[in-house]
């Protein structure tokens, strides 16, 4: 509401330009071509920048406009759940949500490319964050006025490369408060100068374990206002070697956070290095005899987390599957004993019923005057048919197993009448209704399932926009030249990766594997969002096979579609896993990543504990190869370095 | 961008309700294969195919999505750049004849058309291989609907027993000729550009305007 009476000035306007790539949630405006805004609002409470780039999608309108605001609405819902990821991506109100709005805290630097036609605007993590086409004209105008606006540093190693320091005006004042904010060297300009010169040595580290500690916007841009200030602020004239220091810096942390492209060559810049990849093999399914010894003599499940483990790590032998399936899809408690199953079991069964009759019993006239619920009813009907009907299980005209699988959807949209069926929910079905062939078991099994993925079917598609987002992002993380080679082939919106999510890889493997795959997923092990980490293991696989072939996003489609029924399931497990544990250690994991597995946040910024880890990067910065400074040059800053922190 | 082949590359959608047939109609097309029982499309599926017309190769590139209503945001960015667009409806269901307005409207909101008047649809009436009693939508209907909407090209088809799919192809690429040619004439007359701007410009400050009154 306050954004209502909000000022917005409209400093520079450009029309006819093509959005190339930009967050998820924007992803329908893509190739859409649009005008490009620079505008000012009034300072917001989280933001140092007043400037935004803005982006609007053309209108061509001869649509009616209940769609329209159905539309809207789709697009505004995923800002407001992806806001703590994408930064100052602003939640706007419902009609303006179609404006892409990018606040230039979030901007860390931008380039030129295809002589002025195309602009790429980087967040310094190695993402892109949205890039332009100017298909009339270029944008030369469009950078002279921002550069009216932002203060920009042009790159060391590329003409091309704008650093963004901040904004022209405010800035002078914005630095002297945000060092007095910082108060890391109140008073004291020989304490700063040695956390200076310890640029020289580390400056990706030192900048990081400095600033992270007071705010957790943009280090980076932290550095530029900082390493201004030095320059232009301070009493002390810059004698030669500190001019060095400061330059070499500057370039350091180019190095280490943005990620250079342009059409003919990609190169990624020396984004931290991940640690190295564990091989994590898989071991031998869960057996009868571990089963049962996990329980004691009522049935109840001794050692939950332990049982969990050895499913995480090696399945569950095919014919235990009918048990430890009803425990993984929350139909039974691990808790329970056997006699409260028993219970459970009866009281499901007449729930079951009494639900299967309300839609038995609809009459003809109720069902003529329920257009909804015909709609689904009709649309059941159609996937059934449709639904793996090449295994023998589900194969032949009058099959009676499609009568469950329609009896159980019908059921399930009794049960949750707001979602109704989606597509996809039958293939989520079918291997459950395979393995238990009991109506009533695999109708809950079936509603565990849905539990589980129930994001996936938003009416919104909010849920499935959200995990392209997240993919997006461990990628940019785990495979940063293969994430920018998708952002410059217009495929950073990850939408082939749809299927994979949707119906958890049901389409792309067989019967068993795809048992094998979810039984190990279900467990919730190792980490939360697990099925990302199997998207990056096989895109990692097909990298090669993508990039050298220099495919488009047609092709990427292609290719990835017709992986179907040629992934080996045990082989991305491991590697999946593997990825897991790199992600887990690497010291440069920044948040948003770690948020994704749900690890929890590192407390200072980069770094698991500023003391002790100190000692550590220092002993190990011949590692790092993400900084680009000799190393040699000066270890007698070591001490210093030691008594800052 | 297109092939090295001299052919032109034509992109054409395919859009229509759930289980109309337009997995069937495209791979009876591409691949004269019929498979009863195959899987709903999730996400977008492509498939590419010759086509000859008047001794000249068209490369068509067909282009399948999911029909239900639900997976409209993801489906969208996809109707950008196409040259043809089929709405298919299924004869034996009247719903999905309803709904061919919608999925023309979705259609051109998304595609970016330039020409809406002329851009070649085809209104494809699948599955007329049912009986009559199965029947919703008769063919009388079914021009009329065309008329209404000024689309002048309607086919009935049936993927199952492969009558009249490649004529319904066919037909689509030469309306798209004739639309081609049509706009080649009218290219000097009309400047694009600047009824662009216009639109854009009204259309920003129409929206400033609703987010302040609010
Ligand atoms: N009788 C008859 N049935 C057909 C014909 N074409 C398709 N079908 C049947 O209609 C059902 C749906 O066909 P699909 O091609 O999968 O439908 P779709 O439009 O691609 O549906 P979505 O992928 O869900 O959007 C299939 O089970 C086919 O057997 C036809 O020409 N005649
Ligand atoms: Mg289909």
């Amino acid at each position: 509401m306050e954004q209502n009476e909000e000022k917005v000035e409209e400093i520079f306007v450009q029309e006819g330009v093509l959005l190339l790539s930009g967050p998820a949630s924007h992803i329908e405006y893509m190739k859409l071509t649009g005008t490009l805004y620079i505008t000012r609002y009034e300072k917001h409470e989280n933001e140092y920048s007043t400037i935004f780039i803005e982006w609007k999608p053309n209108e061509n309108l001869t649509i009616d406009s209940d769609i329209q605001d159905q539309e809207w609405a789709v697009v505004n819902t995923v800002e407001k759940r992806t806001r703590t990821l994408s930064g100052s991506l602003i939640p706007e109100e419902a009609n303006r949500s179609k404006y892409l709005r990018v606040n230039f805290d979030t901007i860390k630097s931008f380039k030129v490319a295809n002589s002025g036609r195309k602009i790429l605007f980087n967040d310094g993590r190695g993402d892109v964050i949205c890039t332009f086409s100017f298909q009339n004209g270029n944008s030369t105008c469009f950078i002279a006025s921002l550069r009216q606006h932002i203060k920009t540093a042009p790159s060391r190693r590329d003409k091309n490369l704008y650093i963004v320091v901040g904004e022209i005006g405010n800035n002078d004042k914005q630095i002297e408060t945000s060092f007095k904010t910082l108060s890391l060297f109140p008073d004291d300009h020989n304490y700063m100068w040695s956390f200076v010169k310890n640029f020289q040595h580390r400056p990706y580290e030192t900048t990081m374990e400095a600033f992270a500690k007071v705010t957790n916007i943009g280090n980076y841009f932290w550095n530029y206002y900082f390493l201004e200030y030095l320059i232009v602020y301070n009493e002390r004239p810059l004698d030669d070697e500190t001019k060095e220091v400061l330059n070499k810096s500057i370039i350091a942390i180019e190095s280490a956070t943005t990620t250079h492209t342009q059409d003919d060559y990609e190169v990624v810049a020396n984004v931290p290095k991940l640690p190295d990849r564990k091989d994590c093999p898989r071991s031998k399914p869960l057996t009868k005899e571990q089963w049962l010894d996990l329980q004691n003599c009522e049935g109840k499940i001794e050692d939950v987390d332990g049982i969990k483990l050895l499913i995480f790590r090696g399945g569950v032998t095919p014919s235990l599957r009918k048990s430890v399936w009803k425990y993984l899809l929350n139909y039974y408690s691990w808790e329970s004993t056997q006699k409260e199953r028993d219970q459970v079991t009866k009281d499901k069964k007449e729930e079951y019923y009494r639900m299967k009759t309300q839609w038995m019993t609809m009459t003809k006239m109720q069902e003529d005057n329920f257009s909804d619920y015909r709609e689904r009813k009709s649309l059941i009907e159609k996937d059934v048919n449709r639904t793996d009907r090449a295994y023998d299980f589900y194969a032949g005209d009058n099959n009676p197993h499609l009568q469950l699988l329609n009896d159980i959807l019908m059921t399930y949209v009794m049960y949750n009448f707001d979602l109704g069926y989606v597509q996809g929910m039958s293939d989520l079905l079918s291997p459950i209704l395979y393995l238990l062939q009991d109506e009533v078991d695999a109708f809950w099994c079936f509603v565990g399932f849905m539990e589980k993925v129930l994001s996936n079917f938003d009416i919104d598609q909010a849920g499935m926009k959200e995990q392209l987002q997240h993919l997006h992002t461990l990628l940019a993380f785990t495979e940063p030249e293969l994430s920018t080679y998708l952002d410059n082939h217009d495929s950073g919106n990850m939408f082939f990766c749809f299927r994979w999510l949707l119906v958890w890889f049901k389409r792309e493997l067989n019967q068993e594997d795809v048992m094998k795959l979810w039984e190990v997923l279900w467990t919730g092990l190792p980490c939360q969002n697990f099925h990302l980490l199997i998207c990056l293991a096989i895109l990692e696989t097909e990298k090669r096979a993508l990039m050298d072939n220099n495919y488009g996003f047609t092709e990427i489609l292609k290719h990835i579609n017709e992986l179907s029924l040629k992934l080996n399931v045990n082989f991305l497990l491991n590697k999946a896993e593997g990825i897991y544990r790199q992600i887990e250690e690497a010291t440069h994991a920044n948040d948003n990543v770690r948020d994704i597995v749900g690890l929890p946040k590192l407390e200072n910024g980069n770094m698991d504990s500023p003391n002790t880890a100190s000692f550590t990067y220092l002993e190990s910065s011949a590692d790092h190869a993400s900084v680009n400074i000799d190393t040699n040059e000066v270890s007698y800053e070591r001490g210093i370095s030691n008594s800052y922190l | 961008m297109r092939p090295t082949n001299k052919n032109t590359m034509l992109k054409v959608v395919i859009l229509g309700d759930g289980g109309v047939g337009k997995s069937c109609l495209m791979n009876r097309f591409v691949s004269n294969h019929f498979d009863e029982h195959s899987f709903h499309t999730i996400g977008v599926e492509f498939l590419n195919k010759d086509i000859e017309i008047d001794g000249e190769t068209y490369t068509l590139q067909i282009w399948d999505t999911a029909g239900q209503e639900r997976f409209k945001t993801l489906r969208t960015p996809f109707y950008r750049g196409s040259d043809i667009c089929l709405l298919t409806y299924a004869v034996d269901d009247k719903v999905s004849f309803r709904n061919l307005s919608m999925w023309k409207n979705e259609f051109l909101y998304y595609a970016d058309v330039k020409e809406h008047l002329h851009f070649p649809f085809i209104v494809v009436g699948n599955k007329s291989d049912i009986s009559n009693e199965e029947r919703e939508v008769s063919q009388i209907e079914l021009e009329s609907w065309c008329n209404e909407n000024g689309i002048c090209n309607c086919i009935e088809t049936s993927a199952k027993n492969a009558s009249n799919v490649q004529e319904a192809f066919k037909m689509a690429v030469q309306y798209w000729l004739k639309a081609e040619s049509r706009a080649d004439k009218n290219e000097y007359s009309c400047n694009d550009t600047i009824d662009l701007t216009k639109k854009s410009g009204e259309s920003r400050s129409s929206c400033c305007i609703g987010a302040t009154e609010e």
